[in-house]
């Protein structure tokens, strides 16, 4: 039994209980339950004192009719109302700012958890999830429990009270005054229920619909050379209107169910009931006209559970949703871990797959009986389409991924038991996509050495051919990349990474090589920066390049994750009709 | 007009005048006008139902404090129960009734927004990007139809209260002086409140944006971190932003929980002086009490349409915006201009430019006087630097910019009589990034053919390469190509566009080939697929590639919009000019004595 560690952990966190959404978001809430009280207490505080208003004009109507009132006592009445109404606005400022503390602080907790977990994670986790979706996770997602504290839960708590209050209070009147808002509480509560249901496939739908259109809408325009180019404007108009008319069908399915919403009937037929109910009592001769009066406006009180429910309920339960997708990332666990206590050395660059297979999560094989031997300081060009594992087969080396079946050696050693840090530390990879961060250039060769001096850096951009972009830069070294900063070619991206690389001094390089130099100048610059890059080092090259495949120690085609052809150059010419073609045909 | 229109503002935007909008929204709800004029009877029904519950209320009231035992009261009652059942019942039947409405009038908008995109030319396009206009025709098309749903239930609120203004005058003027004095302070007081909850509001969405880049930023760039061990640096800068949003967000969140609590304080206070001053008058017999209770029932009537209305006009003219802006993407006018719509017969491919001008913008003069012949059946490369007109040309053929003098004949034919439809029909063009719609490798084959036709795709695909292609796609001819053909290679990409052409049998071929790195394995198939168009089109090709200018029958260097030299390869090549030193800027590379040289050569100059 192996105990697994994230890659990434922050000390003294108190651990939250992620075995439910629900019991997720509680125990991120319980942290704050002195603000749930206040939330709370604001809440029945502020259904109570609004019960004062209708009680109060109550016992006024009787101080007229029967008593023919002084001034005096309607100042008192008056006064009553007015002074628990200011205070009734402070309870509901309570349970209104409880609320949103406790949604922004449960935002804030939850989004530092979710990125403390990715960080946590292996790559394996990382390549296998779209950035988009993880994007939208840690901020839609996260937006939607906030929302569902304030204003969801927050008028659920809030209009609950208002639904109780009636209850208390009709019976002072009379006992069997409560039968009309006991009637309301049970039908609204079934019929709430069953509007709920109805309606979220609905709202699926709609949503769903609106997705297709906006994505082939979005797909139109982008290929609307294509479409001018084909001649198909028609077809396109058909199936945007194919799409336009299902939202549009969905849209009114949604606003049926929305029309038909039986609360609002079970309220009049309770106020109208309860007022038939208290005249009744009336003329028996039970109750006050003041009694009926108060009665009555209490039982307008539901008014506002009512027009809550039509959507604080699926706020809440939006954020439920969100809290599982954010769930379900964090909980991904990782199979790889930091093995402290693995192999640590000097890596000399010797590298082996032995009968190595990778398959996703999901069973789809990658890569299959994959075996190549590399030897320390030898150059290996991997070719092949997108989808044929290149990327994942390279990406083993440093265990981003780790193998379903076979092994990888790194100087003999199982990569498994190597200390991961001190394997990560010398291979290095630079990916298709080079990521840089917003910093400075300087910042971002130094990033996997941060204490080197400025003479350092500069000899490494040297080294990967950079020096002189950099240079031609205003601010030179010190120019910002990103959206405010400098923009960099894809070629020049690569040098940047090059450079990162050789100030780390990697035993082992794997380098993902998509760039395409237009003009041969620069290309002469990317060959030379690479076969500096190659030099000394065990170098894996994804590559298109014909120069690089033509001076590789070894070639490794591969088709469908399976090795389709494999050799040196003056092998693989006479093995391989294709690779034959390529090599005569461009200069016949 | 509207809060955020400085936001969205693009060259093609027009003013639309007050009264413009108006008849141009109302001619889209004209075909519907039946199904309106009832939503709107039923809304006044709806009001007046509505109202009609507290006043009998209050009538009911009286008629008990002066006697009790009435046989009235029941029917009262029972009256008060139908008023409730009628009032929902309508209200279900009207939005029923405005789904429908508004369901088809967003979607006739949208329809006519997207009918005008697909006829825009791609100068358009160029000019205005497409997310924007797909915001246009989805979003701003949805705004438009919520305002429509807003303004109907504001109607009922304002109708129910101004039955009830008309009935509280009628029974005491002064009491109703008070009631009507309170709402302009509630007004004022909302309007602040949403000027406040603005500015806080947009603060709040700035440190939200902070977090999200953050966010984005870092979870793009963990592979680096990971690589190089750095997560505790980049989580401090994540930290930062969370807390300072928190910061911020908290201060938001203060000033909106505020807004309901102090209205509904202020509200409290008119109900304590009405219930005073009210109670005085009843007391004294000027009003019943029945008419006391009916002004307090009342003022809780007024609250919310005062509080909409001062959000109101807000609403509203975001909407109009949004309406305005579908309405001037529709407006936009085209600038390729077809003079006729001639029938285009079938075409040999013979093109010729005389004297032709063509600018993208006033300054920049791209074609001066500019003649070519082509001949059909010839292929051409057209080479030269960025910016020498060589696209150009090239959508001028595919007529998809207009150009400004001279004329363009196909076949001897004036490209601005053609049929656009049938014209363009017999063209091929591939793009420089070639486009595939989602669906299947044989769907986006014959995009433009009718289905049905498998055998045919796949004869045509196996003439590549004998077909080992589609050996290398998960499932031949129907594999995924997903987003934009995101799950295939450029490479792929750039085959399946071609023999997208290939089958479509064009007369005129036009190539903007891809500058993207491509195996060589693919590009020697893509060379193969190029070739068997080449043999049966006239062809316009935009070359990157050595192979591709060697397979031209002619090479045209350009320079400035002029043609500086042309004749083949190997010709051009031995004159020594202009072809052979952008042979030695940008096509060295590509050749093999490059590749096998070089080795020597940088190997041993590193460093």
């Amino acid at each position: 039994m192996t105990t697994t560690y994230a890659e990434f952990t922050l000390p003294k966190r108190k651990r939250s209980d992620r075995s439910g959404p629900v019991k997720w978001i509680l125990s991120h809430t319980l942290l704050y339950w002195h603000l749930n009280i206040v939330m709370i207490i604001g809440a029945i505080g502020n259904a109570a004192l609004a019960s004062v208003v209708p009680i109060y004009i109550g016992k006024a109507l009787d101080l007229i009719t029967i008593d023919q009132a002084t001034s005096k006592a309607l100042i008192q009445i008056s006064l009553v109302i007015a002074v628990t109404q200011v205070v009734r606005g402070v309870l509901q400022f309570g349970r209104n700012f409880g609320a949103e503390l406790i949604a922004q602080n449960v935002e804030r907790n939850i989004r530092e958890e979710l990125y403390v977990s990715l960080l946590g994670k292996s790559m394996t986790c990382h390549n296998l999830q779209p950035v988009g979706d993880t994007m939208a996770r840690a901020t839609n997602d996260v937006r939607e429990i906030n929302f569902m504290f304030s204003p969801g839960i927050n008028l659920v708590v809030g209009s609950a009270n208002f639904m109780i209050m009636p209850l208390i209070f009709s019976p002072q009147y009379h006992p069997a005054l409560i039968a009309a808002p006991l009637f309301y509480m049970v039908t609204y509560v079934l019929s709430l229920w069953q509007y709920l249901h109805e309606l979220s496939p609905i709202s699926d739908g709609v949503r769903d619909a609106f997705g297709r259109l906006n994505t082939r809408l979005a797909e139109a325009l982008d290929g609307i050379e294509t479409v001018k180019g084909m001649a198909q404007e028609r077809q396109e108009i058909e199936l945007f209107q194919g799409n336009a008319r299902s939202f549009r069908d969905y849209f009114v399915k949604q606003g049926d169910v929305e029309a038909r919403f039986v609360p609002f009937l079970l309220m009049g037929i309770a106020q109208a009931g309860g007022l038939f109910h208290a005249i009744w009592l009336y003329q028996l001769g039970s109750i006050n006209l003041g009694d009926i009066v108060a009665y009555f406006g209490l039982l307008l009180l539901l008014g506002f559970p009512t027009f809550v429910s039509l959507f604080a309920y699926s706020q809440v339960s939006m954020g439920v949703a969100g809290a599982r997708r954010i769930l379900e990332l964090i909980n991904r666990e990782t199979d790889l871990d930091q093995n402290l206590r693995g192999a640590s050395d000097n890596i000399q660059g010797q590298v082996e797959f032995r009968n190595v297979s990778f398959a996703y999560e999901t069973g789809e094989t990658a890569i299959g009986e994959i075996n190549i031997t590399a030897n320390p300081g030898q150059t290996i060009a991997i070719v092949g389409q997108t989808g044929s594992g290149k990327t994942t087969l390279v990406k083993m080396i440093n265990r981003t991924y780790d193998v379903s079946q076979g092994q990888v050696f790194v100087d003999g050693i199982d990569v498994r038991d190597w200390n991961l840090e001190d394997l990560r530390q010398q291979i290095s990879i630079i990916e298709q996509d080079i990521f840089l961060f917003s910093r400075t250039i300087a910042e971002n060769i130094s990033f996997g050495k941060p204490d080197a001096i400025d003479s350092e850096i500069e000899a490494a951009a040297k080294a990967a051919q950079a020096h002189e972009f950099i240079t031609s830069f205003k601010d030179g070294y010190q120019t910002v990349i990103g959206e405010r900063g400098a923009t960099l070619s894809g070629g020049q991206r690569q040098r940047l990474a090059l450079a990162r690389a050789f100030l780390t001094d990697p035993r082992i390089l794997v380098l993902d090589d998509s760039t395409s130099a237009i003009d041969s100048t620069t290309e002469d610059m990317i060959q030379r920066a690479i076969y500096a890059a190659a030099e000394g080092r065990t170098t894996f090259i994804i590559t298109h390049r014909l120069s690089q495949i033509r001076w590789a120690d070894l070639i490794v085609v591969l088709r469908q994750g399976r090795i389709a052809a494999m050799g040196n150059h003056e092998e693989l010419l006479a093995s391989s009709e294709a690779y034959r073609q390529i090599f005569s045909d461009t200069d016949s | 007009m509207g809060f955020f229109s400085g936001l969205a503002t693009e060259a093609y935007d027009r003013h639309y005048t007050d009264r413009e909008l108006t008849l141009r929204i109302w001619s889209y709800f004209l075909p519907y006008k039946q199904r309106l004029f009832w939503v709107i009877f039923l809304l006044l029904a709806i009001a007046a139902s509505a109202a009609a519950v507290p006043i009998m209320v209050s009538r009911g009231v009286d008629i008990l404090d002066e006697s009790p035992n009435d046989g009235w009261l029941f029917i009262l009652s029972i009256a008060v129960l139908v008023a409730g059942i009628f009032t929902w019942g309508i209200n279900w039947v009207r939005r029923r009734l405005l789904a429908r409405i508004v369901g088809d009038v967003v979607y006739d908008i949208r329809s006519d927004a997207f009918v005008a995109s697909a006829g825009h030319d791609l100068s358009f396009y160029d000019e205005f990007s497409s997310g924007k206009i797909v915001s246009r025709i989805t979003s701003d098309t949805r705004e438009f139809g919520q305002l429509v749903t807003l303004i109907t239930d504001l109607i009922s609120q304002f109708g129910q209260a101004l039955i009830l203004g008309g009935v509280l005058i009628s029974i005491s003027w002064q009491l109703s002086l008070y009631v009507f004095g309170f709402l302009p302070i509630l007004y004022f007081a909302s309007k602040g409140f949403r000027a406040l909850a603005r500015t806080v509001t947009r603060k709040g969405m700035r440190a939200m944006a902070n977090v999200n880049a953050a966010i984005k930023e870092t979870v793009s760039g963990i592979a680096v971190a990971k690589n190089f061990r750095q997560e505790g640096t980049i989580f401090t800068e994540f930290d930062e932003a969370n807390q300072s949003s928190f910061k911020v967000n908290v201060q938001r969140g203060m000033i909106l929980s505020l807004v309901f609590p102090s209205l509904n304080a202020l509200g409290g206070i008119a109900t304590a002086v009405l219930v005073y001053f009210g109670g005085l008058t009843a007391v004294q017999g000027a009003v019943s009490v029945g008419a006391w209770f009916l002004f307090l029932m009342s003022l809780d009537r007024f609250f919310f349409p005062v509080l909409n209305l001062s959000a109101f006009w807000a609403q509203v003219q975001s909407g109009l915006s949004a309406a305005e802006r579908a309405f001037a993407l529709i407006d936009a006018e085209s600038a390729v201009v077809q003079e006729a719509e001639k029938y285009v017969p079938i075409l040999k491919g013979d093109i010729r430019f005389e004297n032709v001008c063509f600018r993208y913008t006033e300054q920049e003069q791209v074609l001066d006087d500019f003649d070519l012949y082509i001949r059909p059946g010839e292929s051409v490369a057209l080479v030269g630097h960025t910016g020498a007109g060589k696209s150009s040309i090239a959508k001028l053929i595919a007529r998809f910019y207009e150009f400004n003098g001279g004329s363009i004949l196909i076949d001897g034919l004036d490209i601005r009589s053609f049929n656009l439809h049938q014209y363009r029909s017999q063209l091929g063009i591939v793009s420089q990034i070639p486009f595939l719609f989602s669906g299947t490798v044989s769907e986006n084959i014959c995009y433009a053919c009718a289905k049905n036709n498998s055998t045919d795709i796949e004869h045509t695909a196996r003439q590549i390469g004998g077909g080992a292609w589609l050996d290398s796609l998960p499932n031949g001819l129907d594999s995924q190509v997903g987003e934009r053909g995101g799950r295939l290679s450029m490479g792929q990409r750039q085959l399946v566009s071609l023999l997208r052409v290939l089958l479509h049998h064009p007369v005129i071929f036009i190539l903007d080939e891809a500058t993207a790195s491509i195996d060589p394995f693919t590009e020697w198939q893509i060379q193969q697929a190029l070739n068997l168009i080449l043999e049966n089109s006239t062809s316009i090709l935009i070359a990157h590639r050595l192979s591709t200018v060697k397979a031209a029958d002619r090479i045209l260097v350009l320079e400035d919009g002029r043609i500086i030299e042309e004749g083949d390869h190997t010709k051009l090549m031995e004159s020594g000019g202009h072809y052979a030193s952008l042979y030695n800027t940008y096509f060295r590379h590509q050749s093999l004595a490059y590749v096998e040289q070089s080795r020597d050569v940088f190997a041993s100059t590193a460093d």
